[in-house]
């Protein structure tokens, strides 16, 4: 058996005030040891409680346990009176918690159990006086039962979890219920116990808890491939856990454990393992702890071992062999090796045979260990030097599964940990934990629905009660409901089509105005369809626009409902499309862009065009009202359209200055790899993502975009984002534009988006603070907030003009200030960054406070604040001309 | 590039033509063998990777995809330079795609390298009620501007192979077999995927 499960992440719900459950312990005294055979009484009809839950196997029939003298050693022992089939609890612990959802009140206490069960071949009882002899791990179950479902044996876990001080389990033999053995999981996280064979345990993730406030967790790992839900231990409610820190405290004056870190209850489950069979932590995976490990996985995974109980089965680890004989290999790995790549040449089969092989691993969405081990393998290593085809594309299928796991945590819920513990990146540590923001991570990115959203609103006249910034803070962070219809009000003031401050009576107005006005405008083309656009160079001009405006929107978000539809019969004969129909809604679209078309006549339809409209339109649902917020959309985007494509040039070289000033290892990388005109985001950045993400992100993102919160050039951080979250692979496997071109194309549809965003944000704050470092240490004059002195809960609102954004000329967005929790985000600015001019050579100098990532990595680069990374500082977006135009007829123009 | 490779040599093709006009159809049958008639516009560039055997050869063609409205042409002409090989592409239903091949024409004589080889595609040929353009203009335009010519359907697939192995071929004749015997290749008793090429999904741009 050669797999390691991982489940990469988990996502514990910020909880503290959660989960005042059950009987807690310390409570319960009586039914335990003391108890005899007579007085066992435990009524027969009792229902089981676990069995009724989960059909299990062997669980005993319908009565229940009773108590008795053990026969042996004098131990008072409790046992199943029908079937004699009790399982013995050796260690327990308790508020191990289940957490089936991010809500705190769904958590699910229960304990976390080393049983050990009756074995069929051998005498199930210690000897007596010999409560070491290890039983076979088979034998031993590891499990977890949830408070409501002990019952009557309740007592006798809370016993035991108390009364585990030594090394050893109690001398006392308590019998319980077995909960149902299995061992494989699948399906939904609920409030069911299970007990699996430590046998069938392949490993167990465990992380620690960190900075205090998230529960430190385990999850299993079966040798069938299986996770099972992440155990979390609130150990601050676990009594036992309590009395062992203190012990230790006490003890030792040191409350810390082996590897110096604090001491939690997952320490105890490992010390329970390791006391019958071998542990061997992971080296490739810190986190990992194999069970009981075969030869090739100590091999492939292990580092030292930490224990070896049992003898024998990591003594022999003589042959470099790797994985041979395998008959659980992986089956990417068992791909490779059985049918070699050459039956990989044909793409075709490349494509849909080890997709298919990666998809039976992907149902385990959590696997980038397994891929890392694959890339490990001597085997799969020679393949890759020899061929740097097979290379990439095992990098991208590896960064495919990674993607996927980010996506399987956003559909939970993002936290702080899991963005510290995405991946490391030369732009140091992130910093997110805004210490002046009273506010989780969570709660900040809590979506925006239509309630709150109108509770912003004045109910009489219908103005904003609260600060434009306000509200583009919460539309930043939480995004606005897809449900509730938020986005058709919301975003017509995100794209200025209604003023920020406006009264309801003014946006009834401001409407009907531009309703009138784009029927004006439409007008002004309609009338050149009568005569197909007119003679000479003006009708050719028209013709052409009107073809290439119907075929773009015939090939524009087809995928969505609203535009899949070939209803109507199509009502230009002529058209490519006459034999195949079309619907009201691409006709609209074609409406709009030709209306568009008109309307900025220089600039004319261009392609893209059509992807930055269908999103609104779909949103909206307003032709009249969806063509202004497109065309204020366009007063943003129009730059990229131009003829000389100088926009894109310029936001090319921006994104250039800005890898090269975060990141200079990659930007060397790049370069070596010809790869630094950044074409490869010319597709990103003129249809803002409009292709790598799925249709709802991309609303989401777009109207994180549309707030300019922080910066007007945030798309600019997005794509900063997506490169440092390929950095590895881009580094050590893409040595050729055409690889990096094609590499990153190929991202389309496969990158995390909430994920992305964090990451960008942070990318963001980090680089605010470099320049703020390096304009102090240059005592360049240059714009820079003053560092607001803190905690003031609603620093941005503070902050905020109260007019609105539209006359703040500010380049710095409204954010608290720097947080001051945890040691890294305590050091201030100033102490970021290192290299001054004078400053030859490798020194880092003035080390303050705490070491930072380009202290340590970017030593040699000189960093210059170009005017295009200046810019990035600014919230104001830039506009090309004011657009005047006859005949227009747009009433006012004012932009939020 | 690595010392081993799974081709003995490397052909970059490139594609250009009006918008809509079906660059991308053609190319993703070539592929991938697939089509499908709801596409999306090709923004930014891109480029698919196959690999042919021409006489024994392993040939791998690296083909060029590129958006195909003018505006964009500041950009895609970046990549008329590498390019060993041009696919002229117009549509038979749409004259003005056919009319702008001589710019499209002029383009690459401009920017390309000298001798590049060429060939005039035009695409759609299996709609016949909607021609525009004449099998017999096309060839006469071909011709006139010395290149071979074909009539193609991504759709039906009809002549996509033809017409990629023809280019490839000339290009061999014209680089390979002329200019001699050193092998840039090398060693490829061993067939390996070239997955840079193996789209990751039904997308290409």
């Amino acid at each position: 058996m050669t797999r390691i499960k991982m489940t990469s992440s988990t996502t514990p719900p910020v909880t503290d005030s959660s989960t005042t459950s059950t009987p807690s312990a310390g409570t319960t005294t009586t039914t335990g040891s003391t108890a005899t055979a007579t007085t066992a009484a435990v009524p027969l009809t009792h229902p089981i409680p676990v069995a009724a839950l989960i059909p299990r196997p062997s669980s005993p029939a319908g009565s229940y346990y009773a108590m008795s003298d053990d026969e042996e050693g004098d131990y008072n022992t409790i046992t199943h009176t029908s079937s004699g089939r009790g399982v013995k609890l050796l260690y327990t612990k308790s508020k191990v918690y289940i957490h089936p959802t991010p809500s705190a009140k769904d958590n699910i206490p229960g304990y976390i159990a080393l049983l050990q069960q009756r074995n069929q071949h051998r005498d199930d009882r210690p000897s007596s006086g010999d409560s070491s002899s290890s039983p076979a791990s088979s034998d031993l179950l590891l499990a977890w039962v949830p408070e409501s479902q002990l019952g009557e044996a309740a007592n006798l876990y809370v016993k035991v979890d108390l009364s585990a001080d030594g090394d050893s389990p109690p001398k006392q033999s308590y019998l319980v219920p077995p909960p149902p053995t299995v061992t494989t999981h699948r399906g939904s996280v609920g409030p069911y116990a299970f007990a699996i064979p430590v046998s069938a345990v392949y490993s167990l993730l465990i992380r620690p808890p960190s900075v205090g406030w998230w529960w430190g967790s385990i999850i299993i790992n079966s040798r069938a491939g299986d996770s099972f839900p992440a155990l979390f231990f609130h150990d601050s409610e676990c009594q036992s856990t309590i009395l062992q820190k203190k012990k230790r405290t006490a003890d030792t004056f040191d409350p810390f454990g082996e590897a110096g870190q604090m001491f939690w209850g997952g320490d105890e489950v490992l010390r329970w393992l390791k006391r019958y069979v071998q542990v061997e932590r992971s080296g490739a995976e810190p986190n990992i702890y194999l069970i009981e490990p075969s030869k090739e996985d100590s091999v492939a995974f292990g580092g030292q071992p930490t224990t070896s109980q049992q003898a024998g089965s990591s003594s022999s680890r003589g042959g470099p062999g790797g994985a041979k004989g395998e008959a659980g290999m992986d089956p990417f790995v068992k791909l490779v090796k059985e049918a070699g790549w050459n039956l990989m040449e044909k793409f075709s089969k490349v494509t849909t045979f080890t997709r298919q092989a990666a998809n039976d691993v992907l149902d385990n969405p959590r696997v980038p260990p397994q891929m890392r081990r694959l890339l490990r393998n001597p085997e799969v290593q020679t393949l890759q030097d020899e061929f740097d085809s097979a290379r990439i594309y095992l990098a991208r299928w590896a960064m495919g599964i990674a993607e996927q796991s980010d996506r399987e945590r956003s559909r939970r819920t993002w936290t702080a940990r899991d963005v510290m513990e995405l991946e490391d990146t030369d732009v140091g540590e992130f910093e997110l934990v805004d210490g002046a923001n009273s506010l989780s991570l969570e709660e900040r990115r809590r979506v925006l629905a239509l309630n709150e959203w109108k509770g912003f609103f004045d109910e009489r006249t219908g103005r904003l009660n609260v600060t434009a910034d306000e509200v583009k803070e919460r539309i930043f962070h939480g995004g606005l409901d897809p449900e509730d219809g938020v986005r058709k009000e919301a975003w017509l003031f995100l794209l200025g089509v209604y003023d920020w401050y406006s009264t309801a009576d003014e946006r009834k107005a401001q409407a009907a105005s531009l309703r009138d006005a784009y029927i004006q405008l439409k007008g002004a083309w309609w009338e050149r369809q009568v005569d197909l656009g007119g003679e000479g160079e003006e009708g050719e001009w028209w013709r052409e626009q009107r073809n290439r405006i119907e075929k773009d929107v015939h090939r524009t978000d087809r995928n969505v409902p609203i535009f899949a539809g070939e209803d109507i019969p199509h009502p230009d004969p002529d058209s490519p499309f006459a034999s195949t129909g079309t619907n009201v809604h691409m006709e609209q679209l074609k409406d709009m862009l030709l209306t568009y078309n008109e309307y900025n006549k220089g600039l004319g339809y261009v392609q893209g065009m059509s992807d930055l409209l269908a999103p609104i339109y779909a949103v909206l649902q307003d032709d009249a009202l969806a063509f202004w917020a497109f065309q204020h959309f366009m007063d943003r985007m129009e730059r990229n359209f131009l003829r000389d494509q100088s926009g894109m040039r310029a936001q090319l070289l921006a994104l250039d200055n800005l890898v090269r000033f975060m990141d200079p290892k990659l930007y060397a990388h790049l370069e070596s790899a010809d790869s630094t005109n950044f074409f490869f985001f010319f597709r990103m950045l003129l249809v803002w993502y409009k292709r790598e993400f799925e249709w709802a992100d991309v609303l989401r993102l777009w109207e994180a975009l549309w707030t300019d919160y922080l910066s007007s050039g945030f798309h600019l951080f997005i794509a900063l984002a997506i490169l440092e979250r390929h950095r590895d692979v881009i580094m050590t496997h893409l040595k050729h534009f055409d690889e990096v071109l094609k590499y990153v194309n190929e991202l389309s549809t496969t990158i995390d988006l909430e994920s992305t965003l964090i990451r960008a944000e942070a990318l963001f704050q980090r680089f605010r603070r470099l320049v703020e470092a390096i304009d102090r240490k240059e005592h360049f004059p240059g714009p820079r907030r003053t560092l607001s002195t803190a905690s003031s809960s609603s620093a941005s609102a503070a902050l905020a003009d109260a007019k609105g954004s539209s006359s703040n000329n500010s380049p710095s967005p409204p954010l608290p200030a720097r947080p001051q929790s945890g040691p890294r985000a305590a050091s201030p600015p100033a102490a970021a960054t290192t290299k001054t001019k004078d400053n030859k050579g490798k020194t880092t100098a003035t080390k303050a406070t705490a070491p930072t990532a380009e202290e340590d990595k970017e030593e040699n680069v000189e960093k210059i604040v170009t005017p295009a990374l200046r810019k990035l500082l600014s919230r104001e977006v830039e506009i090309i001309r004011a657009p005047v135009r006859e005949g227009a007829g747009y009433p006012t123009r004012e932009r939020a | 590039m690595s010392s081993n490779r799974n081709y003995d040599f490397l052909i970059k093709l490139l594609l250009i033509g009006d918008s809509g006009v079906g660059k991308s159809c053609c190319l993703l049958r070539f592929s991938e063998d697939s089509f499908t008639p709801s596409f999306i516009t090709t923004i930014g560039i891109d480029f698919k990777i196959r690999t042919i055997e021409l006489d024994g050869k392993r040939v791998k063609l690296q083909i060029w995809d590129t958006a195909g409205q003018e505006r964009f042409r500041t950009i895609t002409t970046a990549y008329y330079r590498g390019a060993m090989g041009i696919l002229l592409v117009y549509d038979v239903t749409d004259e003005r795609s056919f009319n702008n091949i001589r710019t499209w024409f002029a383009n690459v004589e401009q920017h390309a390298t000298e001798g590049v080889n060429k060939i005039l595609i035009g695409n759609k040929c299996d709609w016949e009620e909607k021609r525009a353009v004449s099998k017999e203009q096309g060839q006469a335009l071909a011709d006139e501007l010395g290149i071979p010519f074909l009539e193609v359907s991504a759709k039906a697939n009809i002549n996509i192979e033809e017409a990629f192995f023809s280019l490839a071929n000339d290009i061999k004749k014209r680089i390979i077999d002329t200019s001699s015997k050193e092998a840039s290749g090398g060693s490829s008793g061993v067939n390996v995927a070239d997955n840079s090429g193996s789209g990751s999904g039904g997308k290409c741009c």
